[in-house]
């Protein structure tokens, strides 16, 4: 894997992230057997650049043959449950209109639901006398069923419902889909971005993260609100700050999704170059030039 | 991933191994040891200090494969939220010296998804040169199923990193802390670590919604044999693990029963450990005794210094500390 840097040039990374491909298609986070994740990711920076190749076709038939029965990706074959994952495998799956019918994956995304927000956890909570907390009367998405919802998964599988919808694969996702965003809205942290779950816990303010921040800018691209103009804001400040080449990523394709191009070069640190970083920063430049945008619309 | 369970089971789990021999699970055995050894910074001769806890435990690792498992969490220059990569630096040194055949370093954070940037910002990749080569992301790393038999938890099972389970020996390099769920975060809290977030997320919140409390024992009911070495010379009080204030307490603490050296960790720091919920419930399962420790080294009197406590944790300050008003 090439040491990714700004001037390691997009085909390099393309050959680097062809190169890691397993022999059943898919793509490991390490090297090793597939994973759903990197996989999906790698076949959105495949896909970024406008033909789809035969390693992309390859991985798109191994997401495919792991899409589990009810209609969700575990993380690995080897794991026995449909978790978040399922948004980044929608999201790569709808770069391609030779897959079977996504329906059955969005239907999963719209069935999975934060448990803090399920009726059963807020008559718990009644029952016990506690009080919903900070931005609990809104809906995400969780990491897996049974947990609460959390930013991460929240603006995933945001983004893929919405793709899904603009690529006219699914219908009556809108209404689901303006809940994660309350969620998010309600979730932005004192300093104006996200952290992963609550903007407090015990009383305690939390501060908020540049890929966290980035992911949620990201899904809510085309939104009005000052809150959002806010976070944009405070995205442009933590660019330099930015450590590894993914949270680069992240926070530089949610200022993208705002209409931000902010001034001046902004260096890849030179990472190792892992698969998802590879993977991120052609996602990443696609999305800036304006050749890709990871929820659908060109 | 029975085979990787047997082998495990099997050189830690015996006595004859040789490998702990007071990490062997006991029932009304002799007391669990727990060295307590000073330490007033981290640019002491901390390898010295560690390799004679480790042969006071009598760790015979010549040959084996050792994980050490720092706790990594957040990076704030201006706190002390991670174990300090000098102590890691000096126990990788120690079980060299002692012959181990490979020493690798693996964590798997729960809040932050690049391991490595945090770990590089944390200092290791200074103290380690060759870093990358040591290292596994836990978070990252290939997986197995594990079953939990008679957990406390609602999981029936677990994915862990086969890093982990496919080594002889692992050790919990925790930070002394507070934490702000569950009174203080130690050896056994640290196992949090080995729960990969590919599969569970960041945060592993699969393991709050099915009681932490629980988890933590589950997860020590999965290694009840890892070897416990703390970060003890500068902790963190108040809003742990993260957001909470540097604490100096000068101290490393080591042993090869977990509940022991965390029970011995919480009265350093003013807690009283019969009131920690990981710790009744690891306790009553019979293998370890929270009042039946023997302490080396240093007294727990001596280097004892009450770590603060938000409101909703000061009900474990311990009797002794607060005039016998709990």
């Amino acid at each position: 894997m090439p040491v990714i840097c700004a001037e390691t040039p997009t085909a390099e990374l393309i050959s680097a992230i062809q190169s890691a491909q397993n022999p059943d298609g898919g793509w490991g986070y390490t090297g090793r057997s597939s994973w759903t994740e990197p996989t999906a990711f790698a076949l959105l920076a495949l896909a970024s650049g406008g033909s789809l190749s035969n390693p992309f076709l390859q991985g798109a038939r191994w997401l495919e043959q792991t899409q589990r029965a009810d209609g969700g990706w575990a993380p690995h074959t080897s794991v026995n449950i449909s978790t978040w994952v399922t948004a980044p495998a929608l999201l790569a799956l709808l770069e391609t209109d030779r897959a079977r019918s996504l329906q059955s994956a969005v239907n999963w995304l719209l069935s999975q639901t934060g448990e803090e927000s399920t009726l059963v956890d807020r008559i718990r909570r009644a029952v016990l006398g506690q009080r919903l907390e900070y931005g609990q009367e809104t809906t995400g998405w969780p990491w897996l069923a049974g947990t609460a919802g959390w930013v991460m998964p929240t603006a995933l599988s945001l983004l893929a419902l919405e793709k899904a919808e603009l690529r006219g694969r699914a219908s009556g996702t809108r209404s689901r889909a303006q809940q994660g965003r309350e969620f998010l809205l309600a979730r932005i942290c004192e300093d104006g971005g996200w952290n992963y779950g609550a903007f407090q816990a015990l009383g305690y303010q939390a501060n908020s993260y540049p890929d966290t921040t980035g992911m949620a800018l990201l899904a809510l691209h085309g939104s009005s609100s000052a809150k959002v103009k806010n976070a944009a804001d405070l995205a442009e400040k933590q660019l330099p700050n930015c450590r590894s080449a993914q949270t680069l990523c992240w926070l530089r394709m949610g200022l993208a999704a705002q209409g931000r191009s902010p001034a001046g070069a902004v260096d890849c640190p030179r990472d190792r170059g892992k698969l998802l970083d590879l993977a991120l920063v052609v996602l990443t430049r696609a999305t800036e030039d304006g050749r890709a945008r990871i929820w659908g619309a060109l | 991933m029975r085979a990787l369970l047997r082998r495990r089971d099997l050189i830690s789990g015996a006595a004859a191994s040789g490998l702990s021999a007071s990490a062997c699970g006991r029932q009304h055995g002799p007391p669990a040891r727990v060295s307590i050894i000073r330490a007033a910074a981290y640019t002491e001769d901390l390898t010295e200090k560690v390799l004679g806890i480790l042969n006071e435990h009598k760790l015979n690792v010549r040959g084996k494969r050792v994980v050490l498992k720092p706790n990594l969490v957040e990076f704030d220059p201006g706190k002390s939220i991670n174990t300090h990569p000098a102590v890691v630096r000096a126990a990788a040194e120690a079980f060299r010296s002692l012959g181990a055949a490979d020493v690798r370093i693996a964590e798997g954070p729960g809040h932050r998804r690049n391991t490595r940037e945090l770990a590089e910002a944390a200092g290791f990749c200074e103290l380690f040169p060759k870093f990358d080569s040591i290292f596994t992301d836990l978070n990252l790393d290939e997986v197995s199923r594990v079953e939990l038999h008679r957990p406390f938890s609602r999981l029936r099972e677990l994915y862990l990193p086969q890093t982990v389970l496919g080594a002889d020996l692992v050790v919990s390099m925790p930070k002394m802390k507070t934490h702000h769920w569950v009174g203080a975060t130690l050896g056994m809290k640290n196992l949090f670590g080995l729960v990969p977030g590919s599969v569970y997320g960041w945060p592993k919140n699969v393991l709050h919604w099915a009681g932490i409390n629980e988890c933590i024992a589950d997860l020590h009911g999965l290694f009840p044999n890892h070897f416990c070495l703390v970060d003890g010379i500068v902790g963190m009080e108040g809003n742990g693990p993260i957001q909470g204030n540097r604490k100096t307490a000068g101290v490393l603490v080591g042993g090869g029963d977990a509940l022991a050296v965390d029970a011995t960790c919480c009265r350093i720091m003013g807690l009283d450990p019969a009131r920690i919920g990981y710790l009744q419930l690891a306790q009553s399962r019979g293998r370890s005794d929270l009042n039946d420790i023997q302490q080396i080294g240093e007294s727990i009197r001596t280097v004892q210094t009450a770590f603060e406590l938000i409101p909703e944790w000061r009900s474990l300050r311990l009797p002794s500390l607060t005039g016998g008003r709990s």
